[in-house]
């Protein structure tokens, strides 16, 4: 049996694509986990600043804490099933920088009212999900793009019962994008 | 030496063989996600991955995740190797530029 070249660029063609679906499919995987556990977590958030406001700033502060180390068990777990590591010391690194830039501008640039730092934070959050989704794959656009207009909507339109629609439009958007991106 | 892999050179178990080889070594793929990433039918993977096990080149696990049935299918080392050597040689054509006897299956 013998082929040609215009054969096998058209073999090593449908072998990258497959790769790029198979790394495609693991990162799906591995980040509709910590989607749902964020998930979770930011109705929870968005509930206790509804039903409790003035404890908003402990349970947010539990919340991250919570939420970090979960990603981290979430990595391990993975990382002892599959072998490779995906939450590591760079990545924790880059999570704190984000979340530290988010803080300079919310609270030593501006001075954000609770209302804006719950509109802040998603949008902040879902503009990386957006622009990731640009490289790793369409899903993460459509839940950051779907996220981000339901929580403006949200902003704009939605009077004293923002922190309950934020409770289902960010933190029943994550469990729902990431329940979505394992069948993906 | 880069070799022309006939059980491999078929569309469908080339495809398997890619996503298979993809993964950390003893990773498996289930049936379903398999069926997913390839965008085969259930009988046309399964006679392919039939014929993948028979060279060696995978290795079928079947078990039960509560009630419902699983197959998990993993590129064994002779798979992934000839894998290897399939791709060095469609590289190789490519190079040269030039079609290409093929050396057949390796067993």
């Amino acid at each position: 049996m013998s082929i040609d070249s215009q054969e096998a660029a058209s073999a090593l063609s449908d072998i990258d694509e497959i790769v790029r679906r198979v790394r495609r499919s693991r990162i799906y995987n591995l980040a509709s986990l910590n989607m749902i556990l964020w998930g979770a977590l930011a109705f929870a958030g968005y509930a206790g600043s509804y039903l409790w406001p003035r404890s908003a700033g402990y349970s947010w502060t539990a919340i991250y804490i919570v939420g970090t180390a979960g990603s981290f068990l979430i990595s391990r777990f993975d990382q002892a099933r599959k072998g490779v590591r995906t939450f590591d010391l760079r990545m924790l690194a880059a999570f704190v920088l984000f979340v530290a830039f988010g803080i300079f501008c919310t609270i030593v640039l501006g001075h954000f009212t609770p209302r804006q730092l719950g509109t802040f934070w998603p949008i902040y959050f879902m503009l990386v999900y957006t622009v990731a989704g640009l490289w790793i794959g369409y899903a993460f656009v459509a839940i950051g793009l779907g996220i981000t207009t339901l929580t403006l909507i949200g902003y704009f339109f939605v009077g004293d019962a923002f922190d309950l629609w934020m409770a289902f439009v960010d933190g029943g958007g994550l469990i729902l994008g990431g329940l979505w991106m394992r069948r993906s | 030496m880069a070799e022309l892999d006939d059980i491999i050179h078929q569309p469908l178990r080339l495809r398997i063989m890619a996503a298979l080889n993809a993964l950390p070594p003893a990773t498996g793929l289930e049936f379903a996600k398999l069926k997913k990433l390839t965008g085969a039918t259930d009988g046309n993977l399964g006679a392919h991955i039939e014929t993948l096990a028979k060279a060696g080149y995978v290795a079928i696990d079947k078990a039960f995740v509560g009630k419902k049935p699983q197959t998990t299918v993993t590129a064994t080392a002779a798979g992934r190797g000839a894998f290897a050597r399939h791709v060095a040689y469609l590289k190789e054509i490519i190079e040269t530029g030039s079609d290409n006897a093929g050396s057949g299956t390796p067993s």
